[in-house]
């Protein structure tokens, strides 16, 4: 006679040695290691960006006429893509056979010094780069001269009171270096937020498991 | 999440929850994170028990939504598509029941919408239709119909397979 699912269901329940329940004391480890190798692939196509965008802006520079700025781009990039990539190596340094918690933790500390090291980095690096712009378009060739000068010159004939420091007009001056005041003093936090743009998710993902293992120590 | 906690509270419903999480996975590894999970989420909900209903209705509710997130997780997941060739050699060894029926049960409730593997493994389970309604979120009167209907299919899915 045809058996009926609920009696295969039964029997085979009653015959079936597969209903053991999995072990759940690693449940974190997985998990852990699944973040911070999401976290390390991102990091890494991330400096691989910078490395490819750093030469393409070096291409078009050039052709737009500024390669000063694509020059001075590009050499503060590799300087970007240096630090950090001595910082990867560190990252994938890390012991997975440590235990989940302190995997974690030893993450958390790459984090922050990744995070203290990147601060000093883009304070230097937003400022550099706004004068990189400055510069290459001061030099970019209007007509047979530098377009910087071309302005200057413009600007004397309006203005021929205006107070020169090595032929640069002194209010552009103090108005390029108040900019990059700001941009330093803001470098630090501009990195934070572009940091949490990219990575947010996974710091808060990070951030859950760490309390849930505290807790679950507790 | 405490043993004494995961001992009172969770292992009294592991045989359901494993059932549940083996309707929804194809290999061993993916059943046993799907247990975890589910455990994980018990824990972490348990401060929201209202004891509106009981704790195994609730308990199989979390159950049931964690294994529907995964398993559309899953599928918008392109990886794990790739490595299902794989999995599928898996099911055929020790992911596979010692009973032969059950295991063409099993693929034959795999084979059912993922609601209609939920209410069936309840049903199998002998719990009423008031508590698969209320586990579900849908009318008793409902899931007498839906039974019926899912048990016809599984009937013509295994017919040619069972004697």
């Amino acid at each position: 006679m045809e058996k009926s699912i609920e009696n295969i269901w039964k029997d085979g329940f009653l015959k079936s040695d597969k209903l053991i329940a999995p072990q759940i004391d690693n449940l974190y480890s997985q998990k852990s290691i699944h973040i911070i190798d999401k976290f390390t692939r991102m990091f890494r196509i991330n400096l691989n960006a910078i490395v490819a965008f750093a030469f393409v802006f070096l291409v078009i520079t050039y052709f737009v006429g500024i390669p000063i700025t694509g020059a001075i781009f590009f050499i503060a990039l590799m300087i970007l893509f240096a630090f950090n990539k001595k910082l990867l190596k560190g990252l994938e340094k890390l012991d997975k056979g440590d235990s989940s918690y302190e995997y974690l933790k030893s993450f958390n500390l790459w984090i922050k010094k990744h995070k203290e090291i990147n601060k000093k980095v883009y304070t230097l690096l937003y400022p550099i780069i706004f004068l990189a712009l400055i510069v290459g378009f001061w030099f970019k060739d209007a007509k047979g001269l530098p377009l910087g000068e071309r302005l200057v010159t413009k600007i004397l004939i309006g203005f021929p009171d205006t107070y020169l420091v090595y032929g640069i007009p002194l209010i552009g001056i103090v108005i390029v270096l108040f900019i990059m005041g700001l941009l330093a003093f803001f470098g630090g936090r501009l990195f934070q937020w572009d940091l949490n743009v990219i990575y947010g998710r996974v710091f808060k993902k990070l951030e859950l498991l760490m309390t849930d293992i505290e807790n679950l120590n507790d | 999440m405490s043993s004494d906690f995961y001992k009172s509270s969770i292992l009294p419903f592991a045989g359901i929850i494993i059932k549940l999480c083996r309707a929804y996975t194809n290999s061993q590894e993916d059943f046993e994170d799907y247990y975890q999970e589910v455990c994980l989420q018990i824990w972490r909900s348990k401060d929201n028990f209202r004891e509106e209903s009981q704790w195994s209705t609730w308990v199989y509710r979390i159950a049931l939504n964690v294994c529907l997130t995964l398993l559309k997780k899953k599928k918008n997941n392109v990886q794990h598509f790739v490595s299902d060739s794989v999995m599928d050699e898996e099911t055929e060894s020790n992911y596979a029941f010692s009973d032969e029926s059950l295991n063409l049960l099993y693929a034959a409730i795999r084979r059912l919408s993922e609601i209609d593997r939920a209410v069936i493994m309840l049903y199998l389970e002998e719990k009423s239709y008031m508590e698969i309604a209320d586990i579900i979120g849908t009318n008793q009167n409902n899931i007498g119909v839906r039974v019926n209907r899912i048990k016809e299919r599984l009937k013509k899915i295994l017919d040619g397979k069972i004697n």
